[in-house]
């Protein structure tokens, strides 16, 4: 911060404060927002919601966490590795060292793989194949090989978080660049871009996609999401080529120049935050169509390879297994209300940024 | 007109080259080749030797780099030639043929649908805007416009495919018809029928929400225009004010959306025909990706791409016989 800012106090509300007060006034879009953070905190807190491995404990007179190994790997203590725990905490935890003491997760069950007989104290094995309907140990029931539907939900909802973002933000700053350098600079360079930008749009989104998919050979979700990201764009550029075009000819960016500021300059900090609102709004639509695509591609199959714990993924296993309409039903609504929300949110954006919308309403 | 033809064309062209080069350039460095994945794949006994595998890649032209192959395809589709499937042993342009009729049949059947019912709930929804009944239609309208088709598609199987076994609300779970091909041409047309509804369904009910959607937004912004109000001083019932003066005014924006539907009425879902296995176009392209199958897919690719230009190109057209104050030029 500059010291300027902090000695000159604006007299009247900024444009993002404004949008902020309208915003908070849509209970719809309020509700939306709540969903997603919620989603945020679900996915951040997924190993001490569902996991079998601890979420603290004593062992041999030190504290370890190892439910932090659901996030990495390499982040579950090696001491355990070394005792040959082999991802089994409870009994081990009390044959290794009758001292310890430990704070499981809330509900004690696996993304990854079925819960074996008595790995609770007095828990049977979790059923399989279409034995599994949701009931109080596996609330939304077990997949064919009885690995517990709700912790691999709860573990997927990073996926579908990381999936918008990530593609998002790298579909956002493409589609910005390209905007806004052929927006700002106009002539040959407009000419490339936007030629650029309708090649890419002319290629259909699913076949672009799934020929870039079957391209990378290990398909893993940064790469997804990386490919999510890197065909979705094109909106994103036509808008932000539309504002920069308008704005370069304002009085504020020719005060800009006049003061002898550069063009990459101009272009970052003079009209980008007056561009950034309505480009803000297509961006999330695209979450909600990036957690869509991710969706339908680990549901044909082209996601991540297992164990990746996907919704979509549990779709996919559904497909051949009808009958076990919970791989369907939780998944399904976990996508849809996801999808929802985002799709809210974009929608209250939209009302509580545009001032022609703002007009309307009154 | 005709320069303005003319400038469409060859950008068009130039469009085209390099959407079919950035695909051919793609399709050839999948892992893997048509006769590797095809073989291998299944029985791994089956593998070809290296021998053999080398002098079939010769015969299909497959040993040189790709944009040599990407010259030869261009060269052969200038003479009107898409070339052989390498897995189906058969013309791209003969199963295009068989595939297209079945895609037509479900997106042609969802597209009509679609608009018949999308400007009635469109007027509905202006008309009755908000009152109570119209913000339930409009909150179920926007329900639906954010549920994924392929959830969908797997809830619709599970209702009408498993639950509803055994009664005659039953619905087929996936294929096109069950009957031979000798059948009365009655029974199959109702076979058929039969295994086409959910597929319809799902391809439809997206597009129905966005498109009443968009037709609301756009009744509304015409709506506040100062003839709407000379249209009412002059007596205009209500009913007439909105369907003769407003609705035929907002007709532009949905002749550009009713071209920019016309790739997807050719090409399909690929993920309704995989779900619902049904035989078109959609799912032709998934399994040609799957086969290395370049040649289909470069066909498919060209075809949804020029359909895609066609597409853009009518729209604009349309939009200068609808609106006279449009001119192309």
């Amino acid at each position: 911060m500059k010291p300027h800012d902090a000695s000159s106090r604006p007299p009247s509300r900024g444009f993002w404060a404004e949008a902020w007060a309208r915003y908070r006034s849509r209970p719809i879009g309020m509700i939306a927002l709540a969903f997603v953070v919620l989603l945020t905190v679900v996915a951040a807190f997924a190993p001490a919601i569902a996991g079998t491995k601890p979420v603290v404990c004593r062992y041999k007179g030190r504290l370890y966490m190892p439910c932090l190994g659901y996030f990495n790997r390499r982040w579950e203590a090696p001491v355990f590795t070394k005792d040959r725990f082999r991802g089994t905490y409870p009994q081990n935890l009390k044959d290794k060292d009758p001292d310890s003491w430990a704070i499981w997760p809330l509900i004690f069950q696996d993304p990854y793989r079925r819960v074996r007989d008595n790995e609770w104290p007095g828990r049977p094995e979790n059923p399989s194949r279409d034995e599994g309907r949701p009931n109080a140990i596996n609330l939304f029931g077990t997949d064919q090989y009885g690995v517990d539907v709700f912790a691999k939900m709860v573990h997927g909802t990073t996926i579908a978080l990381l999936v918008g973002f990530v593609s998002m933000g790298l579909a956002g700053s493409i589609g910005i660049i390209v905007g806004a350098i052929g927006g700002y600079f106009g002539g040959w360079v407009d000419m490339l871009t936007s030629r650029l930008t309708e090649v890419v749009m002319c290629i259909p989104t699913l076949v672009l996609i799934l020929a870039l998919v079957a391209v990378v050979e290990k398909p893993t979700i940064w790469k997804t999401m990386a490919i999510i990201g890197a065909t979705g764009w094109t909106g994103i550029a036509r808008l932000t080529r539309a504002e920069f075009l308008r704005l370069k000819e304002s009085e504020f960016v020719m005060a800009a120049r006049a003061a002898g500021a550069g063009p990459v300059r101009i272009m970052l900090r003079h009209i980008l935050p007056n561009a950034l609102a309505p480009v803000l709004v297509p961006i999330t639509f695209g979450i909600a169509a990036a957690i869509l695509i991710e969706g339908s591609l680990s549901f044909l199959g082209f996601g991540p390879p297992p164990p990746t714990a996907s919704w979509g993924s549990i779709l996919n296993s559904a497909r051949s297994n009808l009958q076990l309409w919970w791989l369907v039903v939780f998944p399904g609504a976990g996508i849809f209300l996801t999808v929802l929300a985002y799709n809210l949110v974009g929608e209250a954006l939209q009302e509580a940024t545009d001032p022609r919308l703002r007009e309307a309403r009154k | 007109m005709a320069t303005y033809l003319l400038r469409r064309f060859l950008l068009g062209i130039v469009t085209l080259v390099v959407i079919t080069l950035i695909v051919y350039g793609l399709a050839r460095n999948m892992p893997g080749n048509p006769l590797t994945v095809q073989l291998g794949e299944s029985d791994p006994s089956r593998k070809l030797n290296p021998e053999d595998q080398r002098r079939m890649l010769e015969i299909y032209g497959l040993d040189k780099p790709w944009p040599v192959g990407y010259l030869q395809w261009v060269s052969k589709l200038v003479r009107g030639d898409l070339g052989r499937s390498i897995t189906r042993k058969q013309p791209v342009t003969k199963l295009i043929g068989e595939r297209i009729g079945p895609t037509v049949l479900i997106s042609g059947t969802a597209l009509i649908l679609t608009w018949l019912l999308a400007i009635p709930l469109g007027l509905y929804a202006s008309a009755r805007s908000g009152h109570i009944d119209e913000r339930a239609v409009g909150i179920g309208l926007y329900v639906l416009y954010s549920f994924p088709a392929f959830v969908a598609a797997l809830f619709l199987q599970i209702i009408f495919a498993v639950w509803l076994r055994g009664t005659s609300w039953e619905l087929p779970l996936f294929g096109m018809s069950d009957l031979p091909s000798d059948a009365a041409w009655t029974a199959r047309a109702a076979d058929i029928a039969r295994h086409a509804i959910l597929p319809v369904v799902c391809q439809t009910y997206v597009v129905l929400a966005y498109n009443s959607r968009f037709i609301k937004a756009n009744l509304e912004e015409v709506v506040r225009q100062d003839f709407i109000r000379t249209a009412r001083a002059k007596g205009a019932g209500p009913w007439r004010v909105l369907v003769r003066h407003a609705f035929r005014n907002t007709l532009i924006p949905l002749v550009t959306l009713l071209g920019l539907s016309l790739p997807a009425l050719v090409g399909g879902s690929v993920i309704i025909e995989q779900i619902f296995t049904w035989p078109g176009m959609g799912r032709l392209f998934f399994e040609s990706i799957r086969e290395r199958d370049y040649p289909t897919i470069m066909g498919l690719t060209f075809m949804f791409s020029l359909l895609t230009l066609a597409g853009q190109l009518l729209a604009d057209l349309l939009y200068g016989l609808v609106d006279p104050r449009v001119s192309v030029d």
